[in-house]
């Protein structure tokens, strides 16, 4: 099946206004960023609106469903409750960085897609991004430690058993790739 | 071309219990069944493992929802809404907003003149409120800006005064004598034409806007019964709470709109803007990209008419209007619900006849709530075997967020209050509940109502799966653990329910599939294409999901009513033999061969010889330069029967079994569910993953409405819970240590190799299975959702204090 819909092209940033905009550089999926952004931007907002990165999802913007989780120095934050000024000097990461660039997915998308742990996908982003954090923190999280993390992040298509599976199955991969790196 | 679905069962049952199915990992406390009964060998891809269709795009981020068009000068929408539950608007002044700058459009009650209401069957509701104000939330304007911010600034500029009107919450202050009529004016609507038993009424009383009745068999059998019980039933309201809000993105002019909007259903879109609007169905254009999900909300306009509206006044600028999720749960809910439900017994537990009245809390506007409400009052029965059926279902307006289509449509209150009675029964007859069940389920193939299809699964086998995966039969009565086991069924598969699909196949063999079943989630992409694969014989790899737009995509009905797989599946179906059947005639023409004998592999023609011909050089040869691209249709519509209550027999019945363990914390009344078994029968399954996906989140749904999902109005009809903070939905840390589903293939099922829809069944029986664990555990028979620890404490509190319910 081919990609979906990409006849509507996502347009550029919007320029920043007012006096209150500031200049902020930050490391996005391993790339230098300079922003000249609103002091009271959040990081959602710039990362989908100012630098494309619209497989970061919003929904609740309240911190509180995770579907715009994104790694701030490996830290799985919510992007909606983030200052964008807060990640100056930071290192950020998105779903966009995971595959390498060739388009091969990482093993926690690779685990994702296999395991069916997502339905309609709109909190996979950050699913993913939590993945990916908690794996590197424990590369080989037992179950309570997995559902611990994931009841950080709200899915209301699968019930969760088969994102659980997912992350245990990237925690598999991700041990298998590692292993064949040394 | 059209298929009839051959309603009789005629095929060997296979209904054998799949207790085999279950695998170690289950007994080593872990989640899952293994292997399903699968697909005969000759299917390459039906019923085979394999990722969805989408993965790669969900799983790198590149997927494209609603939430993510973008247009060239787009503007962007806000809306203000009512403080007010009822209120006449006095005036509105939008002359301060007007002159920000920034605004490019505003839209009242001033700027709407001409067009008209909306909703499904009662057309009742306007592109913005028109002189009253009927809930908290109610939309009084809208504008359009350069940016969110600048228009949310000019909603601040916006003078409303308001004169409050006195305001009803519940269906009962909603049915008082004293009450406020919130609808003096008539709305338009109109009722289906019902088949034998079943009629309904416009506006039955001041505050209904619908009231559906069915009835059948004789009265009289009520003599016959030993024992008559009459018991009353609530049930709450929850929110949909899908991921991604409503969101449209509008180009308008007077004469031609188009849409990029998140809608389960194209083309009942196009014909509802094409009313409200005035405009013929030909100038109105809906695109659908993927959905973030929906669960029945996504049915019917929600962002698309104010959107529309400021891009007309924007002169043709497109407008998007992306709500916030507050803003979704000021949108649409599910119904909340007061059943009362009488039903004659004999002394061993026969059922003889059942009387109910539903009324549903449909909120200040229809919605969607008259086919929900013919929905709940003709599943009053279950799937069990009555005598006489007298049901009723009133659609009771109320100063609330307007209810509509919701996950289980109708049944999930209906299953709450059916197979909670049942349970009751059991226990003023000192009987089995189980065994209650056994006795009066109705068996394969009997017809649910006269005139309807018959149940096309074992129910008893069903239910023996689930209730072995917990060890229903051999547990042991200790502390304050307990088990329960329900059943629910809804017919699925829409009603009249029309679906076509086209399959084009270019010169090389890649093939483009067009059908407009949205993709929010359940895998139907994926298993459409997987379906024109096992047809063509190719890799479902080469199957591409057209884009669906209304100008270009065959007609639908709309993706609801677990319709996917068993009604669209069977035009896509059609659609690719037609294809494969065109192929192949053209092929022996060239090959001077019978077309009877060929086979369609890979694009490629086996000759009955064993020869294979490549068709990309034959097609070259003959087309030209460019080659051709093979095209054919698909349609399927299941049989008309004018004896069917619901105009037409249901193309099959969705069933759901769930079997609960649980235990009750006495001193807290709080419920740990220790074990929840779920099953659906998927008749035949055609995506492994899916199927498990859409049982898992349907029961993972049903624990949050079983357990902490609510709803929870203020005195003066605020939401009190409309943000994702304060109402709470099942995180994985809710989810029972034992959870398992288990995907049953009984095989009778009408679409495409004998499947059937899923991703209702599921919710239908957690809530009763989960209440008759805590009755089973500590007594206490509760009739109110959810299960919360206060109701439950002060339940069993009632029940030692002897004070009968």
């Amino acid at each position: 099946m081919s990609d979906p819909d990409t006849e509507t092209s996502v347009a550029g940033a919007p320029a920043p206004r007012g006096a209150l905009d500031i200049s902020i550089e930050f490391s996005l999926n391993g790339e230098k960023q300079n922003c000249r952004i609103d002091s009271n931007a959040v990081l959602l907002d710039v990362l989908r609106e100012n630098l494309g990165c619209r497989g970061v999802r919003g929904s609740c913007e309240r911190g509180v469903c995770g579907a715009c989780t994104v790694l701030v120095d490996d830290v799985p934050v919510a992007s909606c409750s983030t200052f964008a000024f807060a990640v100056d000097g930071a290192s950020v990461e998105t779903v966009e960085g995971l595959a390498a660039a060739d388009g091969t997915l990482s093993p926690q998308q690779r685990a994702f897609a296999e395991c069916g742990g997502y339905q309609c996908g709109f909190c996979t982003s950050g699913m993913l991004m939590l993945t990916t954090g908690l794996l590197r923190r424990e590369p080989r999280p037992d179950r309570g430690t997995i559902r611990d993390w994931i009841s950080s992040n709200t899915c209301r298509c699968t019930g969760y058993e088969m994102i659980m599976e997912s992350v245990e199955r990237a925690a598999e991969l991700t041990a298998a790739q590692d292993g064949d790196r040394v | 071309m059209t298929t009839v679905s051959d309603r009789s069962i005629t095929r060997s049952p296979r209904t054998e219990a799949r207790n085999d199915v279950v695998d170690d990992r289950v007994a080593n406390g872990g989640y899952r069944i293994q292997e399903l009964p699968t697909a005969p060998p000759q299917h390459r891809l039906v019923g085979r493992d394999g990722p969805r269709a989408d993965a790669t795009a969900k799983v790198t981020g590149k997927a494209v929802y609603g939430a993510d068009i973008v247009r060239p000068g787009m503007l962007h929408a806000k809306v203000l809404r009512s403080p007010h539950a009822h209120a006449r608007i006095v005036s509105i002044d939008i002359s301060a907003a007007r002159a920000l700058t920034g605004v490019t459009a505003i839209v009242t009650q001033d700027e709407i003149a001409g067009l008209q209401c909306y909703g499904t069957m009662v057309k009742d509701q306007p592109v913005v409120a028109t002189g009253v104000v009927r809930y908290v939330g109610d939309v009084v304007a809208g504008v359009a800006a350069v940016d969110e911010r600048t228009a949310l600034a000019a909603l601040d500029l916006i003078r409303v005064e308001y004169e409050v009107l006195p305001a009803v919450f519940t269906v009962d202050e909603a049915l008082a004598d004293s009450a406020p009529v919130i609808h003096p004016d008539e709305p338009f609507g109109v009722i289906p034409k019902y088949g034998q038993g079943a009629s309904a009424s416009l506006r039955s009383e001041p505050n209904v806007s619908y009231e559906f009745r069915y009835s059948t068999g004789s009265s009289d059998v009520w003599d016959t019964c030993d024992h008559v019980f009459e018991d009353a039933f609530h049930f709450s309201r929850m929110n949909h709470m899908h991921l991604e809000p409503f969101v449209t993105v509008a180009e308008a002019s007077a004469d031609e709109i188009e849409v990029w909007t998140s809608t389960q259903a194209p083309f009942n879109l196009r014909k509802e803007l094409s009313r409200v609007f005035g405009l013929p169905e030909n100038r109105i254009r809906v695109h659908v990209p993927l959905i973030g999900g929906g669960f029945g909300a996504k049915n019917g306009p929600k962002a698309d008419p104010v959107a529309i509206r400021l891009s007309q006044l924007s002169g043709g600028r497109a407008v998007r209007f992306c709500m916030t999720t507050e803003e979704v749960f000021l949108t649409v809910s599910q119904h909340a619900a007061t059943l009362i439900v009488k039903s004659g017994v004999r002394a061993d537990g026969t059922f003889i006849a059942r009387r109910s009245t539903v009324l549903l809390n449909g909120g200040a506007y229809a919605e969607h709530s008259p086919a929900v409400a013919e929905k709940a009052g003709y599943r009053m029965p279950g799937a069990y075997r009555w005598q006489h059926i007298d049901s009723v279902c009133k659609v009771v307006t109320t100063n609330t967020v307007p209810a509509g289509a919701f996950r289980g449509f109708g049944g999930t209150q209906a299953t709450w209050a059916s197979e909670r009675q049942v349970d009751l029964i059991a226990d003023r007859l000192g009987l089995d509940p189980y065994e209650l069940r056994v006795r009066n389920l109705k068996a394969l193939g009997e017809e649910f109502v006269p005139g309807e299809s018959g149940i096309d699964s074992d129910l008893v086998a069903g239910m023996r799966v689930v209730a072995d995966a917990i060890g229903y039969h051999q547990r042991a009565r200790t502390g304050n653990r307990g088990m329960g086991v329900s059943v629910g069924v809804k017919d699925g598969g829409g009603i009249n329910k029309p679906a076509m699909a086209r399959v084009k196949v270019t010169t090389r063999g890649d093939v483009l599939l067009n059908c407009a079943l949205t993709e929010m989630g359940q895998g139907g992409h994926s298993a459409m294409a997987q379906l024109v694969a096992e047809v063509l014989r190719c890799d479902p790899a080469r199957v591409a999901y057209a884009r669906i737009d209304t100008d270009n995509t065959p007609f639908d009905q709309g993706t609801n009513a677990s319709s996917g797989v068993a009604v669209m599946g069977q035009a896509v179906r059609t659609a690719a033999e037609n294809l494969r059947d065109q192929v192949l005639d053209w092929a022996g023409a060239q090959l001077a061969v019978e077309p009877a004998g060929l086979a369609l592999v890979d694009w490629h023609v086996h000759t009955p010889d064993g020869a294979v011909h490549d068709l990309f050089p034959m097609i070259m040869e003959v087309f030209g330069n460019t080659g051709f691209e093979f095209s054919a249709d698909g349609f399927y519509k299941a049989r008309n029967d004018r004896r069917a209550p619901l105009e037409a027999p249901c193309v099959f019945w969705e069933i759901g079994w769930a079997a609960a363990e649980v235990e009750v914390d006495p001193e807290t009344g709080r419920i740990t569910v220790l074990q929840l078994a779920v099953s659906g029968d998927a008749g035949k399954v055609i995506n492994k993953i899916a199927c498990r996906g859409q049982d898992e989140g349907a029961a993972v749904f049903g624990l949050g409405q079983a357990l902490f999902e609510e709803l929870r109005y203020g005195p003066d009809g605020e939401l009190l819970n409309a943000e994702a903070l304060l109402y709470r939905v099942p995180l994985a840390e809710d989810v029972p240590e034992r959870f398992v589903s288990i995907t049953q293939e009984q095989g009778h099922g009408a679409g495409p190799f004998g499947s059937k829809g899923m991703g209702e069944g599921g919710m239908l029986p957690v809530a009763s299975a989960i209440a008759q664990a805590v009755a089973d555990a500590v007594g206490a028979q509760i009739t109110e959702l959810p299960l919360s620890p206060q109701r439950v404490y002060e339940a069993i509190a009632a029940r030692e204090a002897g004070v009968s319910r």
